[in-house]
């Protein structure tokens, strides 16, 4: 009987005080067992039947790997009980658990195994990104060396310490977004830098990633902003307006907060972006299509909080809010931007252009009370009446249309 | 007629009838346990095999049919015996299922760390073949005919060559093979226990 293993599994068999709860005999060994290669490399293995097996010789003896018959040219006879093969330039296991050599008796009946384990050493990790939302978690993610394919199963720990002080901490809850992610929940120290990296271990060696040094504060992320209102703006059929909340988490602290907008056409896949809608929690979009329905997001970017000079992370895109423009007989201007409440011009060209035009005719024409919300009910005013011109004329046509028909009988 | 009359919901309409009735449900929900059990070892077999890698998935596999301790094939004259002698036979083997079934999830989760869904299954399995075979037990004591007493310690030492790899699969296949068989005999026997089954 072969000696009992000392290898992993033997440890893990002992570990579990089993103590062997099943018994398996074979009638011949391969040696050796469960080795592990590098890709490219060469195996010569033996297959030796027991002594005292009646009839037990290695003639007629041949191997399968992964259930394929071995080409007998490879295989020789060392002695009267044991059969050599010899293996060249491997190529990566097949599975994680190993590839399966098997000797065979000649009527192909199983009379040993061995587990191959043909693949490369772990490259660095490298990319670490994290995040913690609402400062009361980390979550951190990072790119696999080599793209992460080894052959082998590959084990990646994530370690963090304080810089200055403190032991090395593993991170346990991994897979949290992603297959290489880590969440770290709790005790963590603000306004102190952390020192984080990845080690990547498997059979055949260990590599460490880049050390990132980071504060707390300087990644910190929250919920998107709830409560997402987009309604119309009275009668301007090419305006929203979009009001929300700010994240409630972190809403103490948000003193210069950064929003995004992004909106869509219904059946369209193409968003728009609105960029730096400063510390505000409304926006009215304009230049938009009338008569159409649109589908628009908010994101949340708690930058400098506690003084962080760094640029924040977005927060997820609020949940999408439904609201269409009013209909029109006229086909709306294609563009968009944010035009904020209160009538200050945005960047806009026509609206550039007015500002200019209005700050001149304070100037010299004396007319001290036009501002844009007069504007705005001018074009209010404008798109009704032109409204009503359309029906009056709708109706006019359609009554010659029925005086050229004749009377209705 | 009083509205209870003839109410097949009233346990206490008839008396008589209302014991046999109860045991006959219980048969039949043990049954309805040993057929879903059956489908999830066919499950757990074909996903054990994909992990291990081929030849384990390939037909026409056989490697030794060897011995696991305390645990063996239903034996070639188990149908011939009488339904009670069966089902104790039965409830003795699914009553070792377990152990061997942990055993094989713990060296899986070292062989095959992410395949998850394979240890889950594994997770599974023992704790539901414990309550099949607490369920078989219900049943014998019920009709009087219990099991011969508690078996021998399911984990007890017996020393063996635990050597490699590739008889730690082996052991795996053997007993999701045995977990198989043990409870497709269950669910046969007790279908002929089972009201309108074979006598």
């Amino acid at each position: 009987m072969p000696p009992p293993q000392t290898g992993l599994l033997g440890q893990l068999a002992a570990t579990i005080d089993l103590c062997f709860i099943f018994s398996l005999v074979y009638t011949a060994v391969i040696s050796p067992q469960d080795p592990t290669l590098l890709i490219g490399s060469s195996l010569q293995a033996t297959c030796s039947v027991h002594g005292d097996t009646p009839g037990a010789t290695a003639e007629g003896l041949y191997w399968t790997l992964n259930g394929r018959r071995l080409p007998p040219e490879l295989s020789r006879m060392l002695n009267a009980s044991t059969m050599a093969l010899a293996l060249a330039n491997l190529n990566g296991s097949r599975q994680q658990s190993g590839d399966n050599l098997v000797c065979h008796a000649r009527d192909g009946s199983i009379l040993a195994g061995s587990c191959l384990y043909v693949g490369l050493p772990p490259e660095k990790p490298f990319n670490i990104s994290c995040w913690s939302k609402n400062m009361k978690d980390l979550t951190c993610r990072w790119t696999p060396g080599a793209h992460g394919e080894t052959f082998l199963h590959t084990n990646y720990s994530l370690k963090y310490k304080l810089r200055w002080y403190g032991q090395d901490n593993t991170c346990e809850e991994y897979h949290t977004v992603g297959p290489h992610s880590c969440h770290i929940p709790k005790d963590l120290a603000l306004f102190t830098p952390y020192e984080i990296w990845v080690e990547a271990t498997n059979r055949l060696g260990s590599a460490r990633s880049d050390v990132l040094t980071l504060d707390i504060l300087d990644v910190v992320t929250t919920d998107p902003p709830p409560d997402v209102h987009v309604s119309r703006v009275g009668g301007l059929e090419d305006q929203l307006s979009v009001r929300w909340v700010s994240p409630p988490a972190l809403k103490d602290f948000l003193f210069q907060a950064k929003y995004q907008i992004r909106y869509r056409v219904e059946d369209s896949v193409d968003w728009k972006v609105v960029d730096d809608v400063s510390n505000q929690t409304s926006c009215r979009l304009a230049g938009l299509k009338p008569g159409t329905v649109y589908f628009v997001q908010v994101r949340c970017n708690p930058f400098g909080i506690y003084g962080s000079k760094k640029a924040g992370i977005w927060s997820e895109w609020s949940h999408p809010t439904a609201a269409s423009t009013p209909r029109s007989e006229r086909p709306g201007p294609g563009g968009g931007a944010c035009e904020p409440r209160g009538g200050e011009p945005s960047s806009g060209p026509v609206r550039r252009e007015l500002k200019q035009f209005l700050g001149w005719l304070k100037k010299h024409a004396y007319c001290s009370n036009l501002s844009f919300r007069l504007y705005d009910q001018w074009r209010a005013w404008m798109q009704k009446s032109h409204k009503t011109r359309n029906q009056d004329e709708g109706i006019l046509s359609s009554g010659r249309r029925g005086a050229a028909r004749g009377p209705a009988r | 007629m009083s509205r209870r009359e003839g109410s097949l919901e009233d346990p206490q309409a008839d008396s008589s009838a209302s014991p046999l009735t109860h045991l006959e449900a219980k048969i039949q929900q043990t049954h309805s346990l040993a057929r879903l059990l059956t489908k999830y070892a066919e499950q757990l077999l074909q996903e054990y095999v994909q992990h291990q890698g081929d030849p384990f998935g390939l037909p026409g596999f056989s490697p030794p049919r060897l011995p696991v301790a305390d645990l063996s094939d239903p034996a070639p004259g188990h149908a011939d015996l009488p339904v009670h002698e069966r089902l104790r036979l039965d409830a003795a083997a699914l009553a070792a299922l377990p152990p061997l079934l942990d055993a094989v999830r713990r060296l899986q989760a070292e062989l095959n760390p992410r395949a998850l869904r394979l240890l889950r299954r594994l997770e599974d399995a023992a704790r539901q073949v414990r309550a099949l075979g607490a369920a078989v037990e219900a049943l014998l004591g019920a009709l009087g005919a219990e099991s011969r007493g508690p078996g021998p310690e399911h984990a007890a030492a017996a020393a063996t060559d635990s050597a490699g790899v590739f008889p730690a699969k082996v052991l795996g296949f053997r007993v999701c093979g045995l977990y198989l068989e043990w409870v497709s005999r269950t669910e046969v026997d007790l279908g002929q226990l089972a009201p309108g089954g074979p006598a």
